[in-house]
């Protein structure tokens, strides 16, 4: 007992401290307010176990956002899988100014989400937004038309997708990128020498060892993309009405526009479980438990 | 280079530790020496950039005249306003004096003074009686007003001259409607009528366009937002929409950034506007030339309203702060301190009946003091006035898409209120 106090715990503690206030008490507090109902002014107003849920689920709006979430995780995801594919195959190669070709892709990842969103936005405004000048310009609108492509889900909704993919496109693709430049040149030679095509190249050796990359730029982007915020947010605030919300703008949205922060609570902690389940496939995924058996 | 720079952080990290035990050391020191001072907290809407300013000159004539008391002013957008108050009463951190444009659901949970508690008994009665009467919950008055504004119907003078429409053609619907087809057949680059239905003001836009057609969302003590009228309303506003005679998707045009902003620009013709649109298009600099008059109105007795909107201080209940609270809001309510608060806001009505002699006479205020008797305001009063406009907000906007089923849209407002 001396010896575990003197030895690893005070290593430990500011860990401990941190993992207690920082992740296990928030997911407390979250469960416990899912149980309990809160008045519109934010008082609690005492315990009523699973109403909340049941609330919830009686909630109009909330198959349609639950549907629209799986099919913006999905499709943001494999959009961007691919798409950075190409890319970092291309940066893989040696070509004058790839450098800066490299910098360049980092841009959309270092300014802020917010930004991007916010530019968008006004670039895809029906009055001042750039997108129709051009349009007009090129003579695919007439002068006097005004298209808000933000203005029903129809359009506003593929745009947020856009939004999204672009980005997570330079995370995605350093990582494979990085996979990329694991793969030994020896046996790229050795294919060569046996005289593989480039496609047999690739799918045999290539797109097997970038495996382990892939899966976690996947998870890491399920993760992100599902709890996207800042796009939505800027671009459209889930609407018109409910139309572009997904479960985590829902969220926001009950508990400080429709006043129900217990629901609000309810759909948050679901939205906890589901990213649980990535973080499981994550852990997975990067051989966390394999290695813990070793 | 890892070393040199750990051991300077540890010596700024250990020269913060100092400083913080020498702040402890003094704040302990003054809580023993002196007769228990009281700090009152205030969250404050910005109604301008000039709020901060105000209150800080506020605050240090108050503390010159009660050195037991010290009051910190948070001044807080609008946009964000709402959610703090909420995330303090929810935390339990609650504020000494709250600034908002309702405060029924803070009343309903039993966390506020009453009026006569929060102001002496001379400043309530000098309080404009409509005022005070919207300030009740259950019949008690819970908040006192501190402005209000009123609206009026906003065009420009240019474009109305130029495509042949007279002012006195927008007195009703069936005028307003023919007008805008007029300035479409001149310019159909311009917009006619901009209708904001976007979430930041959209109950707004309701409540003028439903009252001015013998609607509303309350009357004799029940919510009738899902009345005939209402319905009417709505469809008139969507054919208008249909037609081409306003902004094409009118659900996600926000009042600042689209609808004031076209008009600002010259590129809408007309739109229901408020007070302070003046001091916005000053403030764009904006070349309209604008004129203003009573809304177009569609009903029996052909007579306009207004939409007349206020705003409230309340009081939080807490052990040992009445007393301050008291003298703080009575100080900013004197004529003087309250002139300058109502000069910062920047153009809105006073909420006292001196103030509003002293304001009578001004040429741009006239015309909302005239049409005040008309007007209609939130039912502020509902505890759940607040949960019916979160929805209305985000969802009204959805009644004048095409082929919408405005009667479902409208009751599913209304099943938020309780």
């Amino acid at each position: 007992m001396k010896k575990i106090l003197a030895g690893p715990i005070p290593w430990l503690t500011p860990m401990l401290v941190l993992i207690f206030g920082v992740v296990l008490w928030p997911v407390y507090e979250m469960i416990r307010t899912s149980t309990l109902e809160i008045s519109g002014s934010g008082k609690e107003k005492g315990f009523v176990g699973l109403d909340n849920y049941r609330e919830l689920l009686e909630n109009p709006n909330l198959v349609g956002a639950f549907v629209r979430t799986i099919f913006w995780v999905v499709v943001v995801v494999t959009l961007t899988i691919l798409i950075s594919l190409a890319l970092a195959q291309l940066l893989n190669q040696d070509f004058p100014g790839r450098r800066y070709v490299r910098w360049a892709l980092i841009v959309p990842w270092a300014s802020s989400v917010i930004m991007t969103a916010t530019s968008f936005r006004w670039m895809l405004d029906g009055y001042y937004g750039i997108l129709n000048r051009i349009l007009t310009d090129l003579g695919f609108i007439d002068e006097s038309e005004v298209v808000e492509w933000l203005g029903s889900s129809s359009t506003s909704f593929p745009w947020l997708i856009v939004v999204a993919v672009f980005v997570s496109l330079p995370f995605t693709t350093f990582v494979i990128l990085a996979g990329l430049q694991t793969i030994p040149n020896e046996i790229y030679e050795a294919a060569r020498v046996d005289g593989a095509s480039p496609r047999k190249t690739y799918s045999s050796i290539t797109f097997p060892l970038l495996f382990t990359s892939l899966s976690v730029a996947a998870v890491i982007n399920l993760i992100n993309v599902f709890n996207q915020f800042p796009i939505i947010w800027v671009m459209t605030q889930g609407g018109p009405g409910y139309d572009t919300d997904t479960t985590t703008t829902l969220m926001y949205k009950l508990a400080f526009r429709s006043q129900e922060v217990g629901q609000s609570a309810a759909l948050s902690v679901l939205n906890f479980a589901v990213i649980l389940v990535f973080v499981l496939i994550y852990l997975k995924a990067t051989g966390f438990t394999k290695k813990e058996q070793d | 280079m890892i070393k040199r720079g750990l051991k300077r952080g540890t010596a700024v990290a250990a020269s913060g530790l100092v400083a913080a035990l020498t702040l402890a050391g003094c704040a302990a020191s003054t809580e023993t020496s002196s007769d228990a001072p009281v700090t009152i907290r205030m969250i404050a809407a910005q109604y301008t950039d000039a709020m901060q300013p105000y209150y800080d000159d506020l605050v240090t004539r108050f503390e010159a005249e009660n050195p037991n008391i010290k009051v910190e002013v948070e001044v807080v957008s609008w946009n964000d306003i709402d959610q703090k108050l909420k995330t303090m009463v929810q935390t339990g951190d609650l504020p000494d004096i709250g600034n908002l444009n309702y405060f029924s659901s803070f009343a309903a949970d039993d966390l506020l003074y009453t009026a006569e508690e929060l102001v002496p008994a001379d400043v309530l009665a000098d309080m404009v009686p409509t005022f005070i009467e919207n300030s009740k919950y259950n019949g008690v008055a819970y908040a006192v007003p501190d402005l209000a504004s009123a609206r009026l119907f906003f065009y420009n003078k240019d474009i109305l001259a130029a495509a042949g429409v007279a002012v006195a053609d927008l007195e009703t619907w069936d005028g307003l409607e023919l007008a805008m087809q007029k300035i479409k057949a001149y310019d159909s680059s311009i917009v006619p009528l901009a209708l904001p239905l976007g979430p930041e003001e959209a109950q707004a836009e309701f409540m003028i366009w439903a009252n001015s057609n013998d609607g509303g969302v309350f009357a004799d003590g029940e919510w009738s937002i899902t009345s005939d009228k209402n319905v009417e309303t709505m469809e008139y506003l969507g054919s208008l929409v249909e037609q081409g005679l306003t902004n094409p998707t009118p659900a996600t045009c926000n009042r600042t950034d689209c609808a004031f902003a076209l008009f600002a620009e010259g590129k809408a013709a007309m739109l229901n506007g408020a007070q302070f649109l003046p001091n916005v298009l000053a403030e764009q600099e904006s070349p309209v030339n604008y004129g203003f008059t009573t809304f177009p109105s569609n009903r029996a007795d052909g007579s306009s309203i207004t939409l007349g909107v206020q705003d409230y201080f309340f009081g939080f209940k807490k052990e040992g702060n009445l007393d301050a609270v008291q003298k703080f809001l009575a100080f900013l309510f004197q004529p003087d301190n309250y002139a300058g608060f109502l000069e910062a806001a920047g153009g809105f009505l006073p909420a006292t009946v001196s103030a509003g002699a002293a304001l009578a006479d001004d040429p741009a205020l006239a015309p909302y003091i005239e049409i005040l008797p008309k007007a209609v305001f939130y039912p502020g009063t509902e505890a759940s006035w607040p949960a019916v406009q979160g929805e209305m907000q985000q969802t009204i906007g959805k009644a004048v898409e095409k082929g919408a089923n405005v009667l479902a849209v409208l009751e599913n407002i209304a099943s938020r209120a309780e």
